[in-house]
């Protein structure tokens, strides 16, 4: 690797890395529901590693632009990071990276201001990830080809299965959804088991807590 | 349970304050007595009017928000729309009992200070907020003054179902448009638009009382009685510890040692009711009633409720209690609310009891982190603040649990709670 290929190298090793945060970003994301859980998480904990997930890949994303405009083997001027189709360059997948970029840009900011904005808008702009995923998958997939064959081609269609089945999984809960008056009683009723079980264990025999 | 019956619940004043009581009345009065006391409602004679004399007067909302009066007001006044003003007297909280006591010895008060707040943003709407089987009083005094034509406005009742939220800004609006009590995301705002899309007032009805006063005696009469920051008087509900409940009218600033003579000896202070804080009896035996002193010690007045918990008792166990209740509460919309806060309910509960493993405090203080900020209304930030504040103050109390064993002698509930939990979409209209 010399100073030259060192911006190319960087570029794409970000590149890939990003693609994979985005990926759990977004799983992540279809799993924030009232039913989501992942094993050994608290339910409400899973918001916090959303959020901390997609700070993590916008930073990914923001050294794979600029290692990529940085580079000096290809022209990309810094302005076709955010306008579509500025550059010579690949200019269909790299124009889909810069609309995937400013989708995912709407997103963070919106995110971070969430508290001074309408419930109702945060939520639209927020549903622009089901259109910024894909676009960055076509990104990544068009501009690499590398990525067209090979593991690296299994890992993006790994990726693509795991969205799909995160988007089946949501679809459903949202079928099997408990109505909002009875979900406090049923979190509680699942806690008192718990406790239940575990006053077993400290104090009363398993007789008596059965009785 | 704590014997906490409607005769205990009598008014109280610092006798050494000179001008008080000046909300509450020794015997509940009709138009009649109030009018001789009080005179004739000062209407302005246009909107706006009034505003700058509740600015001067330094008035905050007494619904335990603490906000500036006038701020509200001029934001309502200066929106596109005809607004609607509400008294909020649905005072949800069980352990405060202030706005049903001022509602049935004072009720004209209240609705005097409507109208003129209706007024002053120049509302076309009235309406007044109670919990279902409120005081008959104020249901009287409102065909009262419709008799005797006092009101400009028609006040209608809107009625609040039992519930800990049903008080909530938002909650109210949705209610009073005719859906369930249940709190939205706060944009945009109730002042801009609320009931049926109109810019809304709400108000406590205790901030409407001292509304009334002010817009007859003066914003200089009314910052005679408490600080400059905080001018006036409030009403506070207290729980002495030995379980009498009694509701003063105090000027703010007053020492709490004046309502609580024995707060020294006691195990710990409840501040500001169940999304209040709990603070070491030393320590608030120094304190004032006043939000300057009390944020200090990361506390705040809140609806005015003090609670001094007897040494008696077992704190983690009222703590348990409490945090079982506000779990129960929660609307079931958001949820880091509806799954956290029975989580963190179901911690307390252990750490309540014999022998809890060790890890489990450490899982509250991590749970009440993750499910800060994260509602739509103020519940689970407000349920944290009280979990918190009682892991700090009775961490003493904590480690001898885990030794396997309990302070308390006496193992009869302190804090008023009430039965049951809400359970079907009924249950908040």
């Amino acid at each position: 690797m010399t100073g030259t290929t060192a911006f190319w190298y960087a570029s794409r090793a970000t590149g890939i890395v990003a693609l994979l945060l985005l990926t759990a970003v977004l799983v992540l994301g279809l799993l924030i529901t009232r039913r989501g859980k992942l094993p050994g998480l608290p339910r409400f904990a899973v918001t916090g590693l959303h959020r901390n997930l997609s700070l993590l890949a916008v930073a990914f994303v923001a050294v794979h632009v600029l290692t990529a405009v940085l580079d000096t083997y290809v022209h990309i001027p810094l302005l076709s990071a955010v306008v579509p189709f500025a550059s010579g360059y690949e200019r269909l997948w790299l124009g889909l990276g810069a609309i995937s970029l400013d989708l995912m840009l709407a997103m963070i900011i919106t995110s971070l201001v969430r508290g001074h904005l309408n419930r109702v808008l945060w939520r639209a702009i927020h549903l622009l990830a089901y259109v910024s995923w894909p676009v960055a998958l076509a990104h990544s997939i068009g501009s690499s080809k590398d990525l067209q064959h090979g593991p690296m081609l299994d890992m993006a269609i790994g990726c693509m299965v795991i969205v799909s089945l995160a988007v089946i999984w949501r679809l459903a809960s949202a079928a099997r959804q408990v109505p909002r008056a009875g979900r406090v009683a049923d979190v509680m009723a699942r806690h008192d088991t718990a406790t239940r079980y575990t006053a077993t264990r400290y104090g009363r025999t398993r007789e008596e807590a059965r009785r | 349970m704590t014997a906490v019956t409607a005769e205990d619940r009598t008014a109280r004043t610092d006798p050494r304050t000179p001008g008080l009581p000046r909300l509450l009345p020794r015997t509940p009065e009709d138009l009649r007595a109030h009018l001789a006391r009080h005179g004739r409602l000062p209407y302005r004679g246009h909107p706006g009017l009034l505003i700058g004399d509740v600015k001067a007067a330094g008035l905050t909302g007494r619904g335990g928000a603490a906000f500036p009066t006038y701020r509200k007001l001029a934001v309502v006044a200066q929106a596109r729309g005809r607004p609607v003003a509400i008294a909020n007297g649905a005072e949800s909280e069980p352990a405060s009992h202030k706005d049903a006591l001022l509602l049935r010895t004072a009720p004209h008060l209240v609705l005097d200070g409507l109208q003129l707040a209706a007024e002053a943003v120049g509302a076309a709407e009235a309406r007044l907020y109670l919990h279902r089987g409120a005081s008959h009083e104020v249901l009287r005094a409102l065909a009262e003054r419709a008799a005797a034509g006092t009101d400009r406005l028609e006040v209608t009742v809107a009625e609040a179902p039992p519930r800990f939220l049903a008080g909530q800004e938002t909650a109210l609006v949705s209610r009073i448009d005719g859906g369930p009590a249940l709190p939205r995301f706060g944009l945009p705002r109730v002042s801009e638009r609320g009931v049926g899309g109109a810019p809304t007032l709400v108000q406590n009805v205790e901030t409407l009382a001292h509304i009334a006063l002010i817009a007859r005696y003066g914003p200089r009469w009314f910052r005679a009685a408490g600080t400059a920051a905080e001018p006036g008087t409030m009403l506070a509900t207290v729980y002495r510890p030995d379980g009498q409940c009694t509701v003063f009218e105090a000027a703010i600033g007053t020492p709490l040692r004046d309502m609580l003579p024995d707060l020294a000896g006691t195990q710990a202070l409840l501040a500001g009711g169940f999304h209040g804080t709990w603070l070491a009896a030393p320590r608030a035996a120094q304190l004032t009633l006043d939000n300057e002193t009390l944020r200090r010690h990361g506390a705040s007045l809140g609806a005015g409720v003090l609670a001094a918990l007897p040494p008696d008792r077992c704190g983690l166990g009222e703590a348990a209690r409490v945090a079982r209740y506000l779990a129960a509460e929660s609307a079931g919309q958001c949820g880091p609310c509806f799954n956290g806060l029975p989580r963190i309910a179901a911690a307390m509960a252990e750490l309540a009891g014999p022998k809890p493993r060790s890890r489990t405090r450490q899982d509250a203080e991590r749970w009440a982190a993750l499910v800060t900020g994260r509602g739509a209304c103020h519940h689970p930030d407000g349920t944290v603040q009280f979990v918190r504040s009682a892991l700090t103050v009775f961490a003493p109390e904590l480690d001898a649990h885990q030794r396997g064993r309990c302070s308390a002698s006496n193992r009869r509930p302190f804090l008023p709670l009430p039965d049951g939990m809400p359970a079907t979409e009924e249950d908040w209209v």
